[in-house]
């Protein structure tokens, strides 16, 4: 432990001894989120309860320079949730209330350590739901959601997380306790929660949210298609949006995951497939059931081999825990693996797919995909052994050339799952200097030292070093052991 | 222990199973289903950090620490967290596996109350320890001296021993279950019954229900007296070598033409169950025969009188996580006509027992009782059922203490209530 | 100033060309903003061109204020400064467009209704319609974040607005966001660029999400004798599993022009979905309105465009409240309106809480302030919500402050990042909240 124990001392007056993680076995196990390639252990860990608390922790953090990684449930798949630089880790998921439900208002006061899943589960009975659905959703936090701009299946019609966010009471890396927006949709001024939202923790923390409610819809409608080829699905999907047609939810899992969905989850999806279509229709009944309509003769236009309809609640909710659960079977694929997160345009679907089996042939590794067909965000997952020697290399050059490839075809490198310290080195793919330069500055604004996060979104790159001083850490990372 | 081969930290005999700590992706998917991490609230009590502390010994990046040791302690072993894992993490027998690493190497948690543990340990797998423990007991209670005690608040400064008194029901006169129960109508097959360690003094009315049940069902019902301890305890503390010697000790207890072992504690179902992974020689195709009590009963056709009250269904870990049976013990409760079942609220969170765990770690047994005791008096139901006598005595205790007037039962004996009416 | 006004004349001619910029005294005078008349107008043909125009009036420290059509131009407080107004009209191709994608990239010139006629070619649409969008751009648009009753359904240009490319104060090219609909690669730029009213960077050009043109639509007028019916109707809707697609909120006046006499509150309903969807959600509005004390009609599709007209007057305020408060603040304008003896027509929505109001009276500058903005404001601040005067004449602007206060929190904020990405003051110096 190389703080000064003065400062570990007044970090333990903020949230109480029960608040601090020291102990190096207890700082490991904070090494990493769901992205366990990127690893980087804290100086230490703190568990705050409350908003002031979280303001303190920061501003003392500041006036130490010491880099500040805020954690929510430690499912992000970007190494956002993790130390490179040492530093204090802010963890918070003892701050999991609900603090308001305002039905008439239709929107939820909570706190960002509550579970995204509890919220829906504590608004259903009164007819209510939180749109955003991460894969994640049973144990990713509001706060990581907010942080991330969370997507999830039925993004596609719904939006993602900062479409759902009124207002956000946060703690700027500046040490400012401010509440940014609030149960009044418009109000005079720069959308400073729409902003914040996406932030990946480097403009600060977010310690209250006040989060849209939707109603529950009149009827709901949920089909799987499965289909021969990998193209045929993908080009049904094309064929749905073209058609003018938006699912709630429209996600294609290949036969790679449905051996493994049904070994480890058993839901139902036809062993044999080379691919199945998860299509969800949402709405008015008489909307749900025209869409379906015209939605059968198109998947039967391409060749589908079977077209099932879920009879019930049951069926409907064991059909999405064999979606919800694919990253989890990831396990009975391969020991190793990488998940990649990129978009193309929709309409360049079945293209993006066929080259990237080319790709996949080429480098003699397998590709299992899961993904959010409808909005073109995919999900291909790079299984490889570890232990294999060349594998990490040929698997690592697979990925970088997958990347290119949906960059070509008009895409963006992270469709939902942000950028973190994964792709941080990426984004000048995507954006010039000048761009890369504003988003630099755009941080200074909330972060002036540079404390939030350091490392993370913004790559380390001297195109966007003007305005962008990194904070020096004052603690080198305590690699221990 | 130079010289031995080695798997990271740990010797590669009886080491986790690196493929098993491998299969964990780390996607936190446990965490909400975890008793600790839902109390407790940091990541090294979580599965998912437990894990990875295995891990990294496993890998050698960590030495096993008392430290290391304390977080596992914490753990209830509940197995919660195998239901949740998607990616079929076999998360008891690595905590198992570790724990005897740990308890070999005389590495303990800081903090853990090892004498109430060795105490738990040497007496309650050991009936014949425990008998004459229970006469004193029984007329303990009996004498008024109990009422006194308790009144007077004379245990307070004890910790354990007041946790033990509080969790003691009133002990019952009578004694067990004959050896040999033949069975009625149509002969199905014969049946061994565990009568258990602690149940057999605490509970024994349950295994005389059980008895009659299987009796009713067709089986002859044989009920070894030399029976000892399953050895689940030991093996949850870590102790391989006395769990596998009781555990064959156990085994030679039963005579090999039994169709069917059966079981009414959840513990101990789960531990036999297992025997094939810990054991060779035959402990297969012992573990093959055992089943729950509800695994059997549903399968035969029970006549049952009504019984027109509201009953809620408590999920004990070792029968939900350890063993999957979740819907049988529920069918049969909704075969007993005028019963109305109503689901309990996080039925299969653990309540606190956790075999010895309330007596060793009461701040988070009594936090975990208290949250289950409020579940369970939101269900508005009269009677609440549980297949674990550790369940029904923990439950029974935060039950006293909310003041919430309900009773507390075995499936069985409701079912041995209304047989045959 | 260094240089001289026919060399800077001569500088912008060299960039737009000289029939591009604009300097008769009759046009300067025709193109007056709160009364403040500019120097010169220019019309950039070009991304670069609007780059180099700010490049150069940003070093030679001028004030440039940016246009479309125009419309908005009175909203915010009078310039401090104003030099050059930059008119991106010119501006104003498709510049990709994938209807299988439901993306559209376009230039900021465009107007609403150019865009509108392109989509609609292939059943598609851009869900905003501000009132009197038809003749906006689509530049103007973003830059107030000028929304309409299809937000119920649909959201705002924020939800709307997929990347953003705008020039910043120096002149340099930038891009924000992303082309497709699902990307969160950097921070949300155009979060920050729409609405930012022009006081960041000009906004040359926009990706932005489309939806599908409902095959069908219906109509209906609901109104009330009594307000509290009316509220309880709206909320039975919202708690409902209806689907309209938009809903508006017509007090006494307005509702005049739609034929309701001495109605004390009328809705305007659209529902918008497949014939069968439309009728059976119609019939089942129509009887849940009528259970609540409604009279029901159908109305034609038409009906709604009339709000661009209705909406037309000399001053012009918005109140934001909570949804749930939206009645009652329609009741709040009417009686403080009434009190001053002045008609004051309102729309407001219950699904966003957003009323736009029209005095066409005429009536002095103090008496709004005294007898309506500041009462209203008072009310409001404790609830969140707040009033902006989003037209009224450059003199009746000196009486009251056209932003309303903000919490000092966020305008602590607010002003860094106008000090960051424009210290000097070149884009539209003074006319944002706060005096940004």
């Amino acid at each position: 432990m190389t703080f000064p124990p003065a400062f570990l001392g007044e970090l333990e007056r903020i949230v109480g001894a029960r608040g601090v993680v020291s102990s190096p076995e207890g700082r490991l196990t904070y090494e990493a989120d769901m992205h366990t390639f990127h690893k980087g252990i804290p100086d230490v860990v703190v568990l705050p309860e409350t908003a002031e608390q979280v303001a303190l922790i920061v501003r003392a953090c500041r006036r130490e320079h010491v880099a500040v990684v805020p954690r929510g449930s430690g499912t992000g798949l970007i190494g956002g949730a993790m130390a490179p630089h040492g530093g204090v880790m802010i963890g918070m998921n003892r701050m999991n209330r609900i603090l308001e439900l305002d039905l008439a208002n239709r929107c939820a006061t909570v706190q960002p350590g509550l579970i995204n899943l509890s919220l829906s589960q504590a608004t259903r009975e009164h007819g209510y739901y939180f749109a955003p659905d991460p894969s994640s959703q049973m144990v990713s936090s509001i706060g990581g959601n907010c942080s991330t701009n969370a997507g999830g299946p039925h993004c596609l019609k719904y939006g993602i997380t900062v479409n759902h966010v009124l207002g956000l009471q946060v703690v700027t890396g500046a040490g400012e306790l401010v509440w940014l927006g609030n149960k009044v949709q418009d109000r005079p001024g720069y959308d400073l929660t729409g902003v914040f939202v996406g932030g990946e923790g480097t403009l600060g923390l977010v310690t209250a949210a006040i989060v849209r409610l939707m109603h529950v819809p009149e009827a709901v409608k949920t089909m799987l298609a499965s289909f021969a080829t990998l193209d045929d699905a993908s080009e049904t999907v094309s064929a749905i949006i073209a058609a003018g047609i938006i699912p709630s939810a429209l996600e294609l899992i290949d036969d790679f995951f449905v051996r493994a969905i049904e070994e480890g989850i058993g839901a139902g999806y036809p062993k044999g497939a080379g691919a199945v279509l998860l299509i969800e229709l949402d709405g008015p009944r008489a909307e749900v059931e025209a869409q379906a309509a015209r939605i059968v003769p198109i998947c039967r236009d391409h060749a589908a081999l079977e077209i099932r309809i879920a009879q019930d609640e049951a069926e409907r909710a064991l059909l999405w825990k064999g979606r919800k659960e694919a990253a989890g079977v990831v396990g009975r694929l391969a020991s190793s693996w990488f998940l990649q997160d990129a978009v193309v345009p929709r309409s360049r679907l079945p293209q993006i797919m066929r080259e990237m089996q080319a790709i996949s042939a080429r480098h003699g590794l397998q590709i299992a995909n899961v993904f959010h067909a409808g909005d073109g965000n995919l999900h291909p997952i790079i299984l490889y052994d570890d232990r294999a020697p060349g594998e990490v290399d040929r698997a690592k050059a697979l990925n970088e050339e997958l990347l290119q490839a949906c960059l070509a075809l008009g895409g963006s490198v992270t469709g939902e799952h942000g950028v973190g310290l994964d792709k941080n080195q990426s984004l000048p793919l995507q954006f010039a200097a000048a761009d890369l330069n504003f988003m630099a500055r755009l941080r200074r604004v909330f972060d002036p030292d540079g404390i939030m996060n350091p490392g993370k979104l913004l790559p380390s790159h001297p195109a966007c070093g003007e305005g962008f001083r990194p904070g020096p850490s004052r603690i080198p990372a305590g690699a221990w052991v | 222990m130079t010289g031995e081969p080695r798997l990271g930290a740990f010797d590669l005999k009886d080491a986790p199973s690196m493929d098993g700590l491998r299969a964990c992706v780390h996607c936190g998917i446990c965490l909400p289903q975890c008793p600790t991490y839902r109390v407790l609230g940091e990541e090294m009590d979580s599965p998912r950090g437990r894990i990875y502390l295995m891990r990294a010994a496993a890998e050698g990046r960590m030495d096993l620490t008392a430290t290391m040791a304390r977080h596992l302690d914490l753990c209830l072993g509940c197995r919660a967290c195998e239901s949740a894992c998607p990616s079929g993490v076999p998360f008891g027998h690595l905590l198992e596996a570790t724990r005897a690493q740990l308890a070999s190497r005389g590495v303990h948690g800081t903090g853990t109350d090892r004498t109430t543990l060795n105490l738990a340990l040497q007496w309650f797998p050991y009936p014949r320890r425990l008998a004459p423990m229970m006469r004193a007991l029984y007329a303990y209670q009996r004498s008024g001296l109990q009422a006194l005690v308790r009144s007077l608040g004379f245990l307070a400064s004890f910790r354990t021993l007041r946790n033990m008194e509080a969790l003691l029901p009133r002990l019952p006169a009578g004694n067990g279950v004959p050896e040999l129960t033949p069975a009625q109508g149509k002969r199905r097959g014969r049946a061994g019954l565990l009568t258990g360690c602690v149940q057999r003094f605490v509970y024994p009315e349950v295994n005389r229900d059980t008895a009659r049940l299987l009796s009713a069902a067709g089986y002859d019902v044989v009920t070894p007296r030399e029976q000892e301890c399953c050895g689940a305890l030991h093996l949850h503390a870590g102790q391989l070598t006395e769990f596998r010697q009781m555990a064959t000790k156990f085994m030679a207890a039963w005579e090999s033409d039994l169709d069917v072992i059966v079981v009414n504690a959840a513990g101990c179902g789960s531990a036999l169950k297992e025997y094939g992974h810990w054991l060779d020689d035959g402990a297969g195709s012992f573990s093959s025969k055992v089943r729950d009590i509800s695994e059997v009963l549903l399968e035969a056709d029970l006549p049952l009188g009504s019984l027109g009250e509201t009953v809620t269904y408590h999920d004990a870990c070792h029968l939900a996580h350890g063993q999957k049976i979740r819907s049988e013990p529920r069918q049969l409760l909704k075969r007993i006509p005028g019963l109305v079942l109503v689901e309990l609220p996080d039925s299969d969170l653990c309540c606190g027992s956790a075999g010895v765990y309330n007596l060793l770690e009461p701040g988070i047994a009594d936090e975990l009782g208290r949250r289950k005791v409020e579940r369970i008096r939101a269900t508005g139901a009269r009677i609440v059922v549980a297949g674990n006598p550790g369940c029904l005595m923990q439950i029974s205790r935060h039950c006293r203490a909310q003041g919430l007037e309900i009773e507390v039962a075995h499936p069985v004996s409701l079912l041995a209530r209304v047989l045959g009416r | 100033m260094a240089v001289s006004s026919p060399a800077l004349r001569e500088a912008f001619a060299e960039i737009v060309g000289s029939g591009d910029v604009l300097d008769a005294p009759d046009v300067l005078d025709a193109h007056r903003v709160d009364g403040l008349r500019p120097r010169w107008i220019a019309r950039p043909g070009t991304v670069d061109e609007v780059s180099r125009l700010m490049a150069l009036a940003h070093v030679e420290r001028l004030a440039v204020l940016p246009r479309g059509s125009g419309s908005a131009l009175a909203l915010g407080n009078p310039p401090k400064r104003l030099d050059i107004v930059v008119d991106l009209r010119r501006l104003d191709a498709v510049t990709d467009y994938v209807p299988a994608d439901m993306v559209a990239s376009v230039e900021a010139g465009i107007s609403l209704g150019t865009l509108a006629r392109q989509l609609g070619e292939h059943g598609q649409m851009l869900a905003l319609d501000p009132p009197g969008g038809s003749s906006r751009s689509i530049g103007g648009i973003l830059a107030t974040n000028a929304s309409g009753p299809l937000r119920f359904r649909y959201g705002t240009a924020r939800d709307l607005t997929l990347g953003v490319r705008f020039v910043q104060a120096d002149g340099t090219v930038t891009w924000g966001g992303a082309r497709v609909v699902k990307s969160v690669t950097g921070y949300d730029v155009p979060k920050l660029l729409v609405g930012s009213f022009g006081t960041l960077g000009i906004i040359v050009g926009a990706t932005l999400r489309l939806h599908p043109k409902p095959p069908a639509r219906g109509s209906w007028l609901l109104a009330w004798n009594a307000r509290e019916a009316a509220q309880s109707f709206i909320a039975a809707l919202i708690a409902s599993s209806l689907e309209p697609d938009r809903v508006i909120a017509l007090n006494e006046e307005a509702g005049r022009a739609y034929g309701c006499a001495d109605k004390k509150l009328a809705l305007l309903v659209s529902i918008g979905s497949v014939t069968e969807a439309v009728s059976s959600q119609g019939e089942a509005m129509s009887g849940l309105a009528r259970a609540h004390g409604a009279e029901v009609r159908s109305v034609p599709d038409s009906c709604w465009e009339q709000l661009d007209a209705i909406l037309a007057g000399d001053v012009s305020f918005r109140l934001n409240s909570e949804p749930r408060r939206t009645v009652h603040w329609l009741g709040e304008v009417e009686r403080l309106a009434s009190g001053l003896d002045l008609r004051v027509l309102a729309v407001a929505q219950p699904g966003s809480g957003v009323m736009h109001a029209v005095v066409s009276d005429q009536i002095s500058g103090t008496v709004l302030d005294q007898g309506l903005f500041r009462p209203l404001r008072a009310g409001l601040a404790p609830e969140g919500g707040s009033l902006v005067v989003e037209r009224a004449a450059a003199d009746l602007k000196e009486n009251f402050d056209v932003w309303g206060p903000i919490s000092p929190d966020s305008q602590a904020i607010m002003s860094r990042l106008k000090a960051e990405f424009d210290l000097d003051g070149t884009l539209s110096p003074g006319r944002f909240v706060g005096g940004l």
